[in-house]
């Protein structure tokens, strides 16, 4: 399942998505959350330690986690603030840590959390304004590195038919 | 020198590892003939204190926890709504982590560096480390032999107002474990720390496994 999450008031973009994964029968699920209530991560670390799993910030982010842990690809469709993705985009990615568990490993000579679900969601940005693509793809990798999986990269709105072709 | 200090955490005042250290590294930075001023974007009421110190002052520190490989949501919220200045004035940032090496706060750093020129101000340098995600689970003794390190760092930006020292980039430590430290620590992990994680969990009321999985998949 590709679970696409747009941040943003930009419809339009949401809608040729819709209709390109339609015409090749993939299995996908929008979220428009522009009017949503979600707040930022407050690094409280109860997810980890005391209600494993489960964010304290009791807002409408439970709503994606719990469609996160079923889903192949996170794509989140984002306005750019200095040069990044903005905060609305930047707190959805976030909030995933309750994905991870406190647990720590080595892998690939790094330290990593020990991730609660099997199921690994690759990552995926589109971005609407100014940014600073080739950072955005190295920071989209090193998310994925976060979260046991790969990234699918950074797509300008512009490019947006190129991000639907990596949604299958 | 006049410091504008930000505490770019999420987290409020009283649980925020960067301000553990900020104030163990503003004791070394007040040796000097400085002063500074300290707010916190965790406290949304500051945030008009805040833009007006930046648009005032021109040597901005901003101390800030790694937030999965950039910087925390919060804090990119602040910053979108200050102006960027003219160009006068130094940003320099302290990069902090639970992750230990050196790499993995890498990325931040490199977004920082490119966000002190966004803003308009001169780079003067990010000083980098990790291993603090256990500052304020301790007490005492043990959260001061954490902390410690900072005074030095503070003593020098104190002196040149910037990170641009030899020492402060040597202050991150190593980029990757060695194998036997990577074997070692691998064990501590899986025994130690997870026990220790564990003590921690109680202590704070949880009553699930930590490796619970709450939203199961279908």
């Amino acid at each position: 399942m590709i679970l696409i999450v747009n941040t943003t008031e930009n419809k339009e973009i949401t809608s040729r998505i819709s209709e390109e994964l339609k015409s090749k029968n993939i299995t996908f699920e929008i979220m428009e959350t522009a009017d949503k209530k979600i707040g930022h991560c407050i690094g409280c670390n109860y997810c980890w330690l005391k209600t494993p799993g489960i964010c304290s910030v009791k807002d409408d982010y439970e709503e994606i986690l719990k469609k996160l842990v079923n889903s192949d690809q996170l794509w989140v469709i984002s306005n750019t603030a200095l040069g990044f993705i903005d905060h609305k985009g930047k707190n959805i990615i976030d909030r995933i840590i309750p994905l991870a568990t406190m647990h720590l490993y080595f892998k690939k000579k790094q330290m990593r959390h020990v991730l609660r679900y099997k199921k690994h969601t690759d990552v995926g940005f589109v971005y609407i304004g100014e940014a600073d693509r080739e950072y955005l793809n190295k920071w989209s990798e090193r998310v994925a590195v976060n979260f046991g999986s790969k990234s699918l990269g950074a797509f300008p709105k512009e490019d947006w038919k190129e991000a639907a072709a990596c949604m299958y | 020198m006049h410091v504008l200090i930000i505490n770019g955490s999420p987290r409020v005042k009283k649980f925020s590892n960067t301000d553990k250290i900020l104030q163990v590294f503003n004791e070394g930075m007040m040796e000097s003939d400085n002063t500074y001023e300290q707010y916190e974007v965790s406290n949304r009421n500051q945030w008009e204190k805040i833009r007006n110190a930046f648009d005032r002052c021109d040597n901005i520190l901003i101390a800030l926890p790694l937030f999965v490989e950039c910087i925390p949501g919060l804090l990119l919220e602040f910053l979108e709504t200050v102006t960027p200045k003219s160009g006068n004035a130094t940003m320099s940032f302290i990069l902090q982590s639970g992750f230990a090496e050196g790499v993995q706060l890498r990325c931040g750093e490199e977004y920082l560096q490119k966000l002190a020129g966004l803003l308009g101000c001169r780079y003067g340098g990010t000083l980098v480390k990790g291993n603090n995600f256990s500052i304020r689970l301790v007490e005492g003794q043990e959260r001061e032999n954490m902390t410690a390190p900072y005074k030095d760092m503070g003593r020098i930006f104190g002196q040149k107002g910037n990170f641009e020292d030899e020492e402060c980039r040597k202050f991150t430590g190593p980029e990757i474990f060695p194998a036997p430290v990577r074997l070692l620590v691998g064990l501590m992990f899986k025994t130690f720390a997870a026990k220790s994680f564990e003590k921690t969990a109680k202590e704070w009321g949880c009553t699930r496994p930590l490796k619970d999985r709450p939203y199961q998949a279908g």
